[in-house]
């Protein structure tokens, strides 16, 4: 069977194309804004290998994943639906509101939520006149205290309609504690205007926090038409150039699920792209013996650390959907910095600062000759002798290493006293060390040591900061993925089906029959809705796999933490197993003696996760050259060796299973792989780079 | 030994990562919405001698408290060890007041004492008179919460009967045991990290880049200084009431004098010190007047730390309510003085920081300036509950030169200092919330207009009675909410309760629970300082402070203000009093009528007299500018190096050699808008607003609240 896997990103789509073979064919295209559809089939046409059999190989095609920017951009270039949004009379200002700062300063990079005056909140996704309170009012309990009249929701469902919204949220307080008014605003919307798409928060997030609870509702209101639209546009196109089966939608918890399922879930879409890096990660992982496993995505302007610990991602359970917008929406955890090779370096003459703010690619480094004049990662590269001016990115953009020189120069070297190539090092240095920091904060930050694990890096900046890392870090294997450059879509094409639900609300640990029942009952509310999701999917219920999670905290903690578990009960005799369990992953985070034993426990979530794997593909090698031909030598530069001599290897000179010494670098169509001293590479039969150290690592 | 650029900044980062790993340990742990929500804590790393190096992004009000603490430990403590960790949270000592509990270690190196981690956090409840430990009720330190200075881990062994003697004074046991465990946890989470650091680069690599870091923060703040014109900046803030019981008026004042690259506040003029619990101490003083420094010049590109200490000098006089002298009660210091500290040093600032060509987008004459803290106490099913609301973070911050002040601002000490929510609230306090909702007309008005509050209802739910301690820092007569260069006062900050409400009644009828014309029941305002019992069916509202106006109103476009109306900011009728937009029945503008009113508005400002040059404050030429030919100051003024402070819109001499002055009425409180001394009918009775107006233009470039002449 063969398999396909795209990512749409604003500049690119990437098609991955696993044959039945196992071999891997993947392409890079320019993404075709207002008809992307039109871009993905292009990449696959490009793929397919004879150009008139295009429709009788989109037949073998048994599984065509998609990870769509098409929600993100709506909600990031607000060109989304217009949304009505019905609440609870008295909080209708819960949007512009807030949470305060967290709205305003929540999900921006920390120096610039630092700046007191200049941050700003998000423009809001509804207009504050397409906001309508109802007169309802639920408790804590579930209890209805005020029960909203049926002409009150009907004139209000009219009054919205007669705006012209395209998309109907209702978000009222304690509503996934009782859902019974958004049910009821549901079925009287449905009568007046069947077509219009509706999002209930009780059902999108059932989670305890009213305002993140309406920005995820909201939220789904405001990309569901549009990734509806499109999702169905594509599906439409490729079963008319044959394609038979169902198109799988990646989210942004780690798996795929269908297009049937995006009106509740359109939300899940927004930022699920990257995630697909860390699934074609723990793929690689898996045929390596690798089971812990950081990785990092390295492009211009970011670098987006994952951590994956005994093959399971790491959850956030708050995630933003973008700057000021909190969600309840949990998501593979994915943190961030500005940091890349386009990053600036810049001085007040103190001291040398390198990003956040990046040059992006227009103009760009100074040595892009664009019109750039500011020193960038890259230019410090170039200078360095790491980078080669005629052959970055397979010599797709020539660059101009005086101009990069001339500009350390002027705005570091000379403001700062330093020799322009000390201050290219530490341009280097600089960067480096803040993405070896942001490692560090997310591996032990969860109590997990680097030490104890490898790292897959890809993305453009990849090879030239890779085993600097795993020297800061103490991390002895690197690998360099063969599909770096499209390693989302790679991912995506090996996402699993997976469905989840989770409920959260406290409610306290005790030994008693009312506890246990109230566990029980809700997951198998839980249950029922995935089992829904599941036979609506018409794959066999017996192919997937349920597993379990308790979110537990102390009594009144914000922060929980996750205990897996083996069963959707929690029996009393069962409590002082769960206790246990809290109180390992709790002390591996913060230390033994930090629990509290007296302190009395609160469950705050439950969730069930199914998942029904997937075939993984036997790749099949790649082809490459029986032995070394006669390499090259040019000089780099360095601060504590001055110049010196290391080889040069085009990567597609390179035979499999033999270790190139370093120093040397690695030229590579997509990136530039730097192996210092004491370093040493590999290329496998999958053509994957795996660097590791030579030395005794710290 | 000086350590290179690159090393030195390699090596900071790591630092800073290896403190913000005690900040999040500490956020993660604490069961403390004030921790978690409300950002009140902040973590550092300190040189042996306590000078503070690194802070993490907490409060800013706790960055310059630490340190003091920890002087106080080496000082007072007696023999301090290696494995030891301190706890202290004596005012006296350092801390703001006796709920933020400093914690604090030593790091050795072989057997030598090399540096010190510290954090502080703001507990829910350490005891006292009143309930969550903002003792309205105490006349002196005696009757507030135990200060203490322990030793809660005693090389490396924790003491149990240390934590008993903390927690049981508690009201909240189980919480407050949380938060010193998350304090302690942190302290071993940063103190591990250095460790290994200082086992990778060695003492004296690390030493290095210590000092360092002060000194380039240093060199850094210094630059920032010599691109501000020098002068002298003042600042006022009244507090109307300081204990239950007592509506006396007291007052901070200080004058700011800037010279180069050195910042002097003279607080001297402020009220003697109280028999309440709103005093602050000298070390609070200090920490309060910082705020806008770092908040406002530092902001994400200087590193907090003890540099400031070299650039700032704060003098206040023993025995006032800015340094109060032992034993006076403190207990409420840190949103009583110590905050108007800060809004009185925020004005200050923000004049000086207009004057600045490259700083001026930086002035922000008042931020939440009243910290209307409400504790509910109660008691649900036999066992004790009681949390601060989270409600005062909603206060909005002034008008900016260049657009709106931030509404719902949260607090000029945090960035993150969060609006909790309605459900997470109902979860741990008994109470229903009827509405939460922004506060239409409450930002004052301006060029641009300072931001909105947010109002709150509740009352309490599923118990008979529950106790409310209302700590409102001040507000309730004057505002302090105070514009810049024609902005108006926002709205103050107030309580009200409606007693014998017939909410029930609503309930039983399903009618609108957020109405408040459906409540019945008798209103009562209530002062800054109150406590009281709320039985079932007493409904508790209030609102914190708007922000101030930039700038005359008048100058303020049309479409903007037509922009507010529709999105419930600005109401017609003040769209019109304040901005002189007259706005149709359909919802848009009549610009005849607005082209007609405004004229008609400018020329009822000539009827006022000239007077010179009433306010204290003095502007220069920026130094080494010889390429200019005046400064401009601020939305309207400019200066020349003859000292001429004249209009830029029309050239009128205001001040200086030549100057024709301006005009000046004085009016009553309530002409910036509604939302102010509710207890007054709207009015107050001690203050009056002065506006000042330019004599040709007619441009109003400054409004203040003023104590009424006899």
């Amino acid at each position: 069977m063969d398999r396909i896997g795209v990512d749409i990103g604003g500049t690119f789509t990437d098609v991955v194309w696993i044959d039945s073979n196992g071999s891997v064919r993947f392409d890079k295209s320019f993404s075709t804004p207002g008809v992307l559809y039109e871009g993905v089939l292009e990449g696959i046409k490009y793929l397919s290998s004879e150009e008139d059999a295009f429709e009788d190989r989109l037949k073998d095609v048994e599984r065509f994943a998609h990870g769509t920017t098409v929600s993100t951009n709506a909600l990031i270039e607000r060109k989304g639906a217009k949304v009505g949004l019905l609440t609870t009379a008295g909080f209708e200002d819960t949007l512009l509101i807030g949470r305060a700062t967290l709205s305003r300063t929540g999900g921006l990079p920390i120096n610039q939520a630092m700046d007191f005056t200049f941050t700003q909140a998000p423009s809001p996704l509804v207009d504050r006149s397409l906001i309508r309170g109802i007169d309802e009012r639920v408790t804590l309990s579930g209890e209805v205290l005020i029960s909203p009249t049926p002409d009150r929701i009907r004139q209000e469902v009219l009054y919205l309609l007669e705006c012209g919204i395209e998309s109907l949220a209702v978000v009222f307080l304690w509503s996934f504690r009782n859902s019974a008014h958004e049910l009821l605003v549901r079925e009287i919307t449905n009568e007046i205007a069947p077509a219009l798409p509706i999002s209930l928060s009780s059902e999108i997030a059932p989670h305890i926090g009213e305002f993140e609870r309406m920005v995820s509702t909201v939220a789904n209101a405001y990309v569901a038409p549009l990734s509806n639209q499109y999702l169905s546009e594509l599906g439409e196109h490729l079963r008319l150039q044959g394609f038979a089966h169902t198109l799988h939608v990646m989210t942004a918890t780690g798996g795929s699920i269908l297009p049937s399922e995006v009106d509740n879930k359109a939300v899940s879409l927004i930022n699920s792209g990257p995630v697909g890096g860390l699934i074609a990660a723990r793929y690689l992982g898996e045929g390596l013996g690798w089971k812990n496993l950081i990785t990092a995505d390295m492009g211009g302007t970011s670098f987006d650390v994952g951590v994956i610990v005994n093959d399971k991602f790491e959850i956030e359970e708050n995630p933003f959907l973008a700057h000021g917008l909190p969600s309840k929406l949990p998501a593979v955890k994915i943190v961030t910095i500005g940091a890349g090779g386009g990053s600036v370096a810049w001085t007040d003459g103190h001291r040398l600062y390198v990003g956040p703010e990046s040059a992006g690619s227009d103009p760009g480094p100074a040595c892009y000759s664009r019109g750039g004049q500011r020193p960038t990662v890259t230019d410090a590269l170039v200078t360095l002798g790491i980078l080669h001016p005629k052959r970055f990115f397979a010599g797709r953009r020539e660059l101009d290493s005086e101009a990069a020189l001339n500009s350390i120069k002027t705005f570091i070297a000379a403001p700062l006293g330093l020799d322009p190539y000390d201050a290219a090092d530490g341009i280097y240095k600089v960067v480096t060390a803040k993405m070896a920091d942001l490692i560090r904060k997310a591996s032990i930050e969860q109590g997990n040591d680097p030490r104890t694990f490898n790292l897959c890096a890809f993305g453009g900046a990849a090879g030239s900061h890779a085993a600097l890392l795993m020297e800061q870090l103490g991390i002895s294997s690197v690998i360099i993925p063969y599909a770096a450059s499209v390693f989302s879509a790679m991912g995506i094409s090996l996402s699993d089906i997976l469905y989840s639900a989770g409920k959260a609300f406290p409610l306290a640990v005790e030994p008693t029959e009312s506890f246990s029942f109230e566990v029980a009952g809700t997951f198998r509310e839980l249950i029922s809705q995935v089992e829904a999701s599941i036979s609506a999917s018409g794959i066999e219920r017996e192919k997937f796999i349920f597993s379990f999670e308790l979110d537990i905290r102390y009594k009144g903690q914000i922060n929980s933490v996750t205990v897996q578990w083996d069963r959707p009960t929690l029996k009393q005799d069962q409590i002082p197993l769960v206790k246990e369990a809290f109180e390992k992953v709790y002390e591996r985070r913060f230390g033994v003696g930090s629990t509290h034993k007296s302190a009395p426990l609160e469950l705050i979530g439950v969730r069930l996760y199914a998942i029904s794997p997937l075939v993984r593909p036997e790749l099949s090698p790649v082809p490459s050259p029986a032995e070394w031909s006669e390499n090259e030598t040019r000089l780099v530069y360095s601060k504590d060796k001055g110049w010196y001599p290391i080889t040069v290897v085009p990567f597609n000179k390179m035979p499999s299973e033999l270790e190139l010494a370093g120093p040397a670098v690695i030229e590579r169509g997509d990136t530039t792989i730097w192996i210092p001293p004491n370093f040493a590479a590999v290329r496998d039969r999958y053509a994957n780079v795996i660097i590791s150290c030579k030395k005794d690592p710290k | 030994m000086k350590i290179d650029p690159i090393t030195f900044e390699v090596l900071k980062h790591r630092l800073w990562q290896i403190n913000d790993e005690q900040a999040t340990a500490i956020k993660t742990i604490s069961a403390s919405p004030i921790v978690v929500e409300g950002n009140d804590f902040n973590v550092g790393l300190f040189t042996s001698d306590g000078r503070l190096v690194t802070s993490g992004f907490g409060s800013t009000v706790h960055v310059g408290t630490m340190g003091t603490a920890i002087e106080g430990i080496i000082s007072q403590a007696g023999p301090i060890g290696e494995g030891d960790i301190w706890m202290t949270n004596d005012p006296f000592i350092g801390a703001l007041h006796q709920n933020d509990v400093v914690v604090a270690s030593p790091v050795y190196v072989a057997g030598a004492m090399v540096l010190w981690t510290a954090n502080v956090l703001h507990h829910p409840d350490v005891g006292g008179i009143d309930e969550g430990s903002f003792c309205i009720n105490a006349r002196n330190l005696y009757q507030e919460p135990p200060r203490y200075l322990l030793k809660i881990v005693d090389r490396g062994e924790w003491s149990q009967s240390v934590e008993r003697t903390f927690v049981t004074n508690s009201r909240l046991p189980d919480q407050v045991a949380l938060d010193l465990r998350a304090q302690v946890a942190s302290i071993n989470v940063a103190q591990a990290r250095l460790v290994d650091l200082i086992e990778d680069v060695g003492w004296p690599t690390v030493e290095s880049v210590m000092s360092q870091s002060i000194e380039v923060a240093e060199a850094q703040l210094r630059d920032r200084l010599l691109a501000i014109p020098d002068g002298i900046f003042t600042g006022i803030a009244y507090m109307d009431g300081d204990r239950v019981g007592s509506e006396r008026l007291s007052k901070v004042t200080v004058t700011l004098t800037k010279e180069r690259d050195h910042l002097y506040f003279d607080y001297t003029g402020s009220d003697q010190q109280l028999d309440a619990a709103v005093n602050c101490t000298e070390a609070a003083c200090w920490a309060g007047t910082a705020v806008p420094i770092y908040s406002f010049l530092y902001g994400g590109e200087i590193d907090w730390n003890d540099s400031l200490r070299k650039c700032m000098s704060v003098t206040a006089p023993l025995g006032t309510v800015v340094n109060a002298r032992f034993p006076a009660p403190v207990s409420i210091s840190t949103v009583g003085f110590r905050w108007l500290v800060t809004v009185a040093a925020c004005q200050a600032v923000a004049k000086m920081l207009a004057g600045s060509p490259k700083y001026k987008d930086r002035a922000n004459m008042s931020w939440n300036v009243s910290s209307h803290c409400i504790n509910i106490f109660g008691e649900q099913n036999g066992k004790r509950v009681g949390a601060l609301l989270s409600d005062h973070r909603a206060g909005g911050a002034a008008g900016r030169p260049f657009a709106d002040g931030h509404s719902f601002a949260g607090n000029v000490t945090s960035f993150s200092a969060s609006l909790g929510n309605i459900e997470d609230t109902e979860w741990k306090l008994p109470v229903i919330y009827l509405f939460r909702r922004q506060l239409p007309d409450s930002g004052g008005a301006g060029r641009w207009r300072g931001g909105l509050t947010a109002e709150s209802a509740l009352m309490p739910y599923g118990v008979e009675s529950l106790v409310y301690k209302v700590t409102n820092t001040a507000g309730t007569d004057q505002t302090n909410a105070l514009g810049l260069w024609g902005g108006f006062p926002g709205a103050g900050s107030q309580t009200s309760i409606v007693r014998n409400s017939s909410i029930a009644e609503c309930i039983a009828d399903g009618r609108a629970l957020a109405e408040i014309s459906n409540w019945g029941g008798e209103l009562v305002h209530l002062p800054s300082k109150a406590d009281g019992t709320l039985y079932m069916g007493d409904i508790l509202r209030f609102y914190p402070p708007g922000g101030g106006g930039w700038g005359d109103p008048l100058d303020r476009e049309e479409e903007l203000v037509l922009k507010d109306f529709k999105n419930g900011v600005v109401t017609s009728e003040f769209a019109g009093k304040l901005y002189g937009v007259v706005l149709t029945k359909s919802g848009d503008i009549d610009l005849d009528m607005t082209k007609e009113l405004r004229d008609s508005m400018r020329r009822e400002r000539q009827q006022f007299k000239v007077v010179s040059w009433p306010l204290l404050d003095r502007y220069n030429m920026l130094e080494n500018s010889d390429d200019l030919v005046v400064t401009p100051i601020g939305a309207y003024g400019e200066i020349n190096r003859a000292g001429q402070l004249r209009c830029r819109k029309c050239g009128t001499i205001w001040f200086g050699s030549g100057a024709v002055g301006v005009r000046q009425s004085i009016g009553p409180l309530s002409l910036a808008g509604p939302w102010r001394a509710l207890r007054w009918n709207g009015d107050s009775q001690r203050f009056s607003l002065s506006t000042l107006i330019c004599p040709t233009c007619s441009t109003i470039i400054h409004v203040g609240e003023e104590l009424k002449r006899e």
